[in-house]
């Protein structure tokens, strides 16, 4: 427990900063209004009008997230393996190749199918 | 510490400091974080100024140190707009989910071995776990979500598509990094920072590891955002990225966050792969490199190594396209992490259950690993020497209406040819007109 | 869900052999996040934008990460913020900007048999969790047996010789989630890419353009960008204002100029023979 309390420390500190310098801002800088400023800013022309509910993404971002999902969870099941590697031995590196070449297979398919292209 | 757990999951030499040193400890890191901030942005601006034949900013305090503190008085003189458009919670709230966790990962870097600070006996860093390069990663997953906030709080185009193309970035290439450490993890059989410090007293991981040095450090720099790799902030496509909307100090707190995270990536590589706060070869040959207050400046010098080679890195090379980027991280960077990582567990189990001898399994490695790199280079010429052919006889093929026996609509490149026949003007008026809008 | 998960984990930690009285640093942080965590998921209900449940979703897994980080499990809380709050979540974030959803968009349900599915695969998975849990509660090896090589490597120990079946089916399951995406959110692309060369060539042989079109006039009035660019006999160029604003009907007429600009369709660009 008392390996956090360290973390807690100057987690508690860095928030603290950036609250506080961000209530500064509102205090310290001027505030002079005007519609203008206000608009998002698209290098000079009136701003595009957004779609209810925010703006719409690429789907193919939608890929990318999802793949780094996998290799996500790749890795946190690496990770373990590595650390306790010497105890596991010859199987536990048999197993791991197991695991790795399945999961190239989908690695593979994916960038045969071309999921892998961005524009 | 808890008597009653006996095996308390924590790393021994630390979770015993007292409540002052703790606080001291947090706060000189805090300072530490800052400081570095303020001398790698005025560091940034005079080493790319030599480079460019410029001079760089010399005019406020000596050398023009001061420079990045106008700055930040600067920035907190402006004013605090907040976009009409905006959703006025998420927009306050990103840049502080940027900046806290940006300071959140140097908790468990260690400066230095054990020293004595007023007396009491304690280790140069803040805590460690048995799963802190683990707990670096989270803590970055976590900063992560203060750019998409800032892109999508904003209400605006250029932040969302540059918040958007930031975070894919980011993801990218963190597996990427992820995988590069696997390799150390399995040579320390530790994932606490201390403990794999102290497993490279006989080496360091960069030279035994060599390509997942290379890995990671490609990797960084993906993951900071930075030149050649700061798609998310191309001026020329996205105006300013994800903070394009924000000003004053909220904006600086992403810019603070954008440098403390350059200095994290750095000391995270200095404490994996250069050995961390001990001293390089030639100093190490003197008994007291190693020991008290010292190893504090090996470990700055090796993170400002780091810092020189990013501005370096901004100086010298132009900016990849995306597509590019992303094709460097998921196509070259994770096969050569996965495929290294096979080999090194491969070479390290050979070791410690047959008792191979190191340097025969990297002889024959060396000679396989040189065999395929030179056949998947030919591989490679040979496949682009294709490319480039089919590319130039690839012209758009004769339009087919009826290409395997069906009637099917011209692809991209075809055109529809003038149409003859009495029937066919009738016939055709219909698809006729949709054709054609798909010709475009 | 939080709260029985939570305490259901509090209790099986509390019922080892090693740990029975919870310290009191523990229950500080408990009943500290615990009222987080339950305020979180309920906003998370309760939230009008889907992106800030998105967020409260987050929030509440953080708060379940410090949840496992306190009963000694520094692997699993840690795990917990890799994947679920930077992975999952971010995907989350993605999908929701991705097809801009808002309370304003239609609730109708497209899958039939949605909910009864989703009750029953809610009920197993209770039940998993209640024996699972209970199973712990009434036989267990104790956290100082647990974590006595070390939380991480006690952990490897299991998954890689007792659990290696269910670790070797997670890939398939992570193969199952590689298909699935490529199936719902991958296009086909039926044409090569251009090249950077040919693009280059493209660009000169369509004969129009080939350098950057000239800028928008600059008037220091207000957006300037709208206005066009004047030439040297005094009339408007056509390409000195964006395509874009042209089609919104957004170009003023440039100081001095006797038109406007021609309709935009009329304007012949570079590019726009492809």
């Amino acid at each position: 427990m008392n390996s956090y309390v360290p973390i807690l420390v100057l987690g508690a500190l860095s928030l603290g900063f950036a609250v506080v310098s961000i209530g500064a801002g509102a205090l310290t800088g001027p505030k002079r209004y005007n519609r203008a400023k206000l608009d998002a800013y698209e290098c000079g022309i009136e701003p595009t009008p957004q779609p209810v509910g925010g703006g719409r993404f690429p789907v193919k971002y939608y890929l990318t997230a999802m793949l780094f999902i996998i290799f996500d969870i790749e890795i946190v099941f690496l990770y373990p393996w590595a650390v306790h590697f010497d105890a596991l031995g010859i199987f536990g590196l048999v197993e791991m190749v197991l695991f790795i070449v399945t999961l190239l297979a989908a690695y593979a398919y994916v960038w045969r199918r071309g999921g892998l292209e961005w524009d | 510490m808890n008597g009653t757990l006996l095996a308390s999951p924590e790393v021994s030499g630390f979770g015993g400091d007292p409540w002052w040193l703790v606080v001291i400890k947090a706060v000189a890191i805090f300072v530490f974080l800052v400081v570095m901030t303020l001398f790698a942005i005025w560091a940034e601006r005079r080493v790319v100024g030599r480079m460019q034949q410029r001079i760089g900013p010399n005019r406020v305090g000596p050398f023009g140190l001061l420079q990045s503190l106008a700055d930040g008085i600067k920035l907190a003189l402006k004013e605090d707009i907040v976009p009409k458009a905006a959703d006025k919670a998420v927009f306050i709230l990103a840049p502080i989910i940027a900046a806290t966790p940006a300071f959140l990962s140097f908790a468990v870097i260690p400066f230095g071995p054990e020293v004595s600070i007023f007396g009491h006996q304690t280790r140069l860093q803040l805590t460690d776990l048995p799963v802190a390069v683990l707990y670096v990663l989270a803590v970055a997953s976590v900063g992560i979500y203060g750019i998409v906030l800032a892109g999508w709080s904003s209400g605006s185009t250029y932040p969302l598509l540059g918040g958007l193309r930031s975070s894919a970035q980011m993801i990218s290439y963190e597996v990427a990094m992820g995988l590069s450490f696997v390799g150390v993890f399995l040579y320390a059989g530790s994932m606490s920072t201390s403990e794999i410090v102290n497993a490279q007293a006989h080496g360091w991981y960069a030279v035994l590891l060599a390509p997942s040095f290379v890995i990671y450090v490609i990797a960084m720099i993906g993951e900071t955002n930075r030149a050649p790799f700061d798609l998310p902030e191309a001026e020329g496509e996205l105006v300013g990225g994800f903070h394009t909307e924000y000003s004053s100090l909220k904006f600086a707190l992403f810019f603070l966050a954008e440098y403390i995270n350059m200095v994290t990536v750095s000391a995270l590589a200095t404490t994996l792969f250069l050995g961390g706060w001990r001293a390089p070869w030639p100093v190490s040959l003197w008994d007291g490199a190693n020991q008290g207050w010292w190893p504090v400046l090996w470990f700055v010098a090796k993170l400002l190594m780091f810092l020189f080679v990013f501005i370096w890195l901004r100086g010298t090379l132009p900016r990849l396209r995306y597509d590019q980027f992303m094709k460097l991280g998921w196509k070259v960077l994770i096969p050569a992490a996965l495929g290294w990582l096979l080999l090194v567990a491969t070479v390290r189990a050979l070791n410690t259950e047959y008792n191979f001898d190191t340097r025969e399994i990297a002889l024959y490695g060396g000679i396989a690993a040189a065999a395929l790199i030179a056949v998947t280079f030919v591989w490679d010429l040979i496949a682009a020497r294709r490319d480039e052919e089919s590319a130039v006889e690839h012209e758009p093929e004769e339009f087919d209406a009826m290409a395997g026996g069906h009637p099917v609509p011209p692809m991209p490149g075809q055109s529809k040819p003038a149409l003859t026949g009495v029937g066919a003007t009738t016939t055709a008026a219909g698809p006729d007109h949709t054709a054609t809008e798909d010709d475009r | 869900m939080t709260i029985s998960g939570s305490t259901l984990v509090a209790l099986a930690a509390a019922g080892t052999p090693t740990g029975t009285a919870t310290g009191t640093g523990e229950a500080v942080l408990f009943w500290l996040l615990a009222p987080i965590a339950v305020l979180a998921s309920l906003g998370m209900l309760f939230s009008k934008k889907a992106v800030h449940s998105a967020l409260l979703l987050a929030l509440t897994m953080l708060c379940l990460a410090a949840f496992y980080l306190a009963q000694d499990a520094p692997f699993l809380g840690v795990v917990q913020v890799v994947v679920y709050t930077g992975a999952v979540m971010m995907l989350f974030l993605f999908v929701l900007m991705l097809v801009g959803v808002d309370s304003s968009d239609s609730l109708v349900e497209t899958l039939r048999g949605q909910r009864i599915a989703a009750i029953v695969a809610a009920l197993g998975f209770g039940a998993l969790l209640v024996f699972s849990i209970g199973d712990v509660v009434v036989s267990n090896a104790g956290l100082a047996t647990a974590n006595a090589d070390g939380n991480v490597q006690g952990l490897a120990a299991l998954i890689f010789s007792r659990y290696v079946f269910a670790f070797e089916v997670t890939s398939a399951l992570l193969i199952t989630a590689a298909l699935g995406a490529m199936v719902l959110a991958h296009r086909e692309r039926i044409e090569r890419p251009l090249n950077q060369r040919q693009l280059s060539e493209q660009r000169f042989r369509g004969g129009v353009h080939p350098a950057p079109l000239p800028g928008p006039g600059v008037y220091a009035r207000h957006n300037a960008v709208d206005t066009p660019a004047l030439l040297p006999d005094g009339q408007p160029a056509d390409v000195s204002v964006s395509r874009v604003l042209l089609a919104r009907g957004d170009v003023r007429k440039a100081p001095g100029a006797d038109v406007v600009v021609r309709d935009a369709s009329e304007i012949e660009r570079p590019g726009d023979d492809q």
